[in-house]
């Protein structure tokens, strides 16, 4: 046990590394500034895996090692245990020399009277053994104490096992859905932090997911209160099944999957033409980069249209400002942006790049080798001049702030690209985990907590009862002691042996002659 | 009355909890040094005021906020403190007839609420939506009610430490042959004993200290085994609810972040300070563990506690970062 103890700590001492180092799995853009800031250092924790802690060789080893010594150690401890519930409690010799003793007189002759005794021993929890002569009783109680700590060991080995086979035959990972879209649950369609058990098959469900509708509630104060994504399961062969709230604290289970509400965010759709020919149209997922103790609600969202196709490539990176109203009237009225909870006036900042794309990502734009042609505003419901900045259509009913609506195109303008802006909707962010494991993990948990119990509060006791025979009536010796909670039993004994003497004298003594004629 | 009446409320009995918790010490080491009967009395009625603002702070503060009052650090430190309180009011002085250590919880409790006020302050404000789950009430319950036992005990282990020292000088002062009389509970053959058959009040007193005159302003803490037995009850009887405190945080955190356990660092530092008490109760059970070595892994708990409890709010980010 005191192998098990060790290995148990050294886990311990591992995670205080995996909790004050930045892990990969977490964060790992704080790990790679982390060793950029301290490159030789950084290069020897990355070696020893410090940066991964929870997913390193070494953990998983003394991971092993712990069921290995844990297991190992229960069995023995186990066999015994069954050993001693079989085993009947042992007579004693001397009565008088355990720490607590009693001598009671009591009516009837002794072997009715260590009859009445063995009574109320078995009454008190006790398991008796009567002597051979009918005059003895041993008595134990208290095997639920190593019970109890078996159980809980048991139940520790169980857990580990759960959550190891939980973890690495499961994966869990986000989606990303658009009001209208619906996601299917295949390996490539997560958004790329799809972590996947060592020991998967790699096999995915295949079920759909429609999202009909998200929606939030924000207090004034910015404080959120709830997100709904109303959704639709679709199964693997493509029939829908049922719809169905996924919010905050109520995850929906379908198809062995479990689907929680984890983000949310704006998706503008925009529809990009070239003369009559369409570049690009469709929903633009966007995020933010809100700086460190800024409320993300005064943000404005930022997301990216990348056509590669064009040459020179062209991208065009789109702000959004989801309510313009509460942004710009807070700027302009000379206060700070408001939080923006909801799409009121939405309006966009565009800016078009031209040269070279090298990334493909859709959430950033590497502008090394591209320069900005041309900028300008966009509002719902607009369509505005790509090359030239001016708005073709729309500006003028927008309820923007004067100073952010655009201008209007000259009349009879012929613009080559354009872009409108139709609607905004919104998309919700999904985590999908697989992990079958997860009922056995809370029944463990469940023995985990009971053995405690039983094993804390519960003390192994022994009493020894002889009765002799002494001028008409009995005399009772009564001895015990206590291996735990010796204090309780101080006073527990006392009673014990009242109990004796009162259940001796007030039941009927009943000749053993009578009960041998029956 | 208005919410904000009620913050107001909160807010001044609040205060006055902790004034009355700061005479309550003052009082109580009066009583150390002067060993006026009187100024434990005094001690004691004034830490039981401060323990009633302290609640009456707790409950304005839901009424103000209109849910339950533990939804961050500061709601949190308050309710911490009024554990502590109640729990050595109860276990220490009417269970227990313990006088002497009062002024060290008063301390404890002192430090867990000017804590609170200094870094953590919030007003009674809604919560974040991921908060908004009655798990959230019963893990929070339990994780909070687990730390004041588990802080008790831990001042006790300390006080265990102290006293064992001044009676282990008190031996050595003697300059006699004999062997070291300290007795009682750091000597038990058994996991949880309460008293070993030997044990007899003032028997880990050293041998002969009646005979040459005692120094006239000994503080006079109970017996050290009394102590250690103290610290082990508090330590014994938080441990389960820690226990079952993080297991209701795992129920809670598979329901809101999709996974019962993920390593956030209040995660793990509750899974370290867990293991550093099933290490202390496990080390208590093993021969030559007893006594001040298993006081000093007791010592190793306390500061992960407080890791796990200050620490990773104040300075590591996470899920858990409900301080700002």
């Amino acid at each position: 046990m005191r192998t098990a103890l060790v290995l148990l700590l050294l886990l311990a001492a591992a995670s205080a590394v995996g909790s004050l180092l930045p892990q990969i799995p977490n964060s790992p853009e704080r790990v790679a500034a982390y060793r950029i800031a301290h490159p030789v250092v950084g290069d020897w924790f990355a070696r020893a895996g410090f940066f991964d802690v929870f997913g390193s060789w070494w953990f998983a080893l003394t991971l092993a090692l712990l069921f290995v010594s844990l297991v190992a150690c229960l069995i023995p401890r186990s066999r015994a245990m069954l050993r001693s519930i079989r085993q009947r409690p042992i007579q004693a010799r001397e009565i008088d020399a355990f720490p607590l003793y009693r001598e009671v007189v009591v009516p009837g002759d002794a072997v009715a009277a260590a009859g009445t005794a063995r009574r109320v021993l078995r009454r008190h929890g006790y398991r008796v053994a009567v002597s051979d002569d009918g005059r003895a009783v041993a008595a134990e109680k208290g095997a639920l104490r190593e019970a109890g700590s078996l159980v809980f060991h048991w139940a520790f080995v169980v857990l580990l096992v759960a959550v190891v086979i939980g973890k690495g035959t499961g994966y869990v990972g986000h989606a990303t859905i658009v009001e209208g879209q619906t996601w299917t649950d295949a390996a490539f369609n997560y958004d790329g932090d799809l972590r996947t058990g060592r020991f998967s098959s790699g096999a995915h469900t295949g079920i759909g997911i429609k999202l009909i509708d998200y929606s939030d509630d924000f207090r004034r104060s910015g404080v959120p209160m709830d997100f709904t994504s109303k959704v639709e399961l679709i199964a693997p062969d493509g029939t829908p099944v049922r719809e169905d709230d996924v919010t905050i604290n109520h995850p929906v289970s379908f198809d062995g999957v479990r689907i929680f509400q984890f983000g949310f965010g704006w998706a503008p759709v925009v529809t990009i033409r070239d003369g009559g020919r369409i570049l690009y149209d469709g929903p633009i997922v966007m995020g933010q980069n809100a700086p460190k103790g800024v409320n993300a609600l005064t943000v404005p969202w930022i997301g990216f249209v990348k056509l590669t196709s064009l040459r020179p490539q062209v991208a065009i990176q789109l702000e959004l400002y989801p309510d313009s109203v509460a942004y710009f009237g807070g700027l302009l009225s000379g206060g700070s942006p408001q939080p923006m909870t909801e799409a009121n006036a939405p309006f966009m900042r565009y800016t078009v790049w031209q040269g070279r794309i090298t990334d493909p990502s859709l959430t950033s734009l590497d502008t090394r080798f591209m320069h900005v042609t041309s900028s300008g505003g966009i509002g719902r419901g607009w369509t505005v001049d790509l090359s030239s900045g001016c708005v073709v259509s729309g500006g003028g009913a927008s309820g923007l702030p004067e100073q952010v609506a655009g201008t209007a195109c000259e009349p009879g303008h012929r613009s080559a690209t354009s872009m409108s802006f139709p609607q905004l909707r919104q998309y919700t962010r999904l985590q999908i985990s697989h992990d079958t494991t997860v009922p056995f993990v809370l029944g463990a948990a469940i023995l985990i907590l009971l053995g405690l119990i039983a094993a804390m509060y519960s003390s192994r006791r022994k009493v020894w009862v002889r009765a002799e025979a002494r001028d008409g009536g009995t005399v009772l010796q009564v001895g015990g002691f206590a291996l735990q909670r010796k204090d309780r039993f101080d006073e527990a004994f006392p009673k014990l042996v009242a109990d004796m003497t009162d259940a001796s004298t007030r039941t009927p003594i009943r000749p053993r002659q009578e009960v041998g004629a029956r | 009355m208005t919410a904000a009446d009620w913050a107001r409320v909160s807010s001044d009995a609040f205060n006055a909890a902790l004034f009355a918790y700061i005479a309550a010490m003052v009082l109580s080491f009066a009583y150390l040094a002067f060993r006026r009967e009187g100024f434990h009395t005094a001690s004691i009625v004034v830490g039981a005021t401060g323990l009633v603002a302290n609640v009456v702070s707790i409950v304005a503060r839901g009424i103000a906020a209109d849910r339950t009052p533990w939804g961050n650090m500061y709601e949190y430190s308050s309710l911490l403190t009024a554990l502590i309180v109640v729990a050595y009011l109860v276990v220490v002085e009417w269970r227990y007839h313990v006088k002497t250590v009062g002024g060290f919880v008063f301390a404890f409790a002192i430090f867990t609420m000017a804590m609170a006020v200094s870094f953590f302050y919030v007003g009674p404000t809604d919560l974040q939506p991921a908060l908004n789950s009655y798990w959230r009430q019963i893990h929070v319950t339990a994780m909070i009610t687990a730390s004041s036992l588990l802080g008790i005990g831990c001042l006790f282990t300390i006080l265990y430490l102290v006293k064992l020292a001044s009676e282990r000088r008190a031996v050595a002062a003697l300059g006699s042959g004999t062997p070291p009389p300290i007795v009682g509970g750091s000597v038990d053959a058994d996991l949880d004993d309460d008293a070993p058959p030997d044990y007899v009040p003032g028997a880990d007193e050293p041998v002969g200290s009646g005979a040459p005159a005692p120094p006239a302003r000994r503080i006079a803490l109970p017996p050290s085994a009394t102590l250690d037995r103290l610290a082990y009850r508090f330590i014994q009887f938080g441990f389960p609810i820690w226990t079952f405190g993080v297991i209701c945080g795992a129920i809670w955190a598979q329901q809101t972040w999709g996974r019962y356990w993920g390593w956030d660092p209040k995660e793990t530092w509750s899974f370290i300070t867990w293991t550093i008490f099933a290490g202390y109760l496990h080390a208590r059970a093993t021969a030559g563990w007893k006594g001040a070595k298993a006081a000093s892994i007791a010592l190793v708990g306390f500061v992960s506690l407080l890791i796990t409890y200050y620490a990773v709010n104040l300075w590591i980010a996470g899920l858990h970062t409900y301080a700002t």
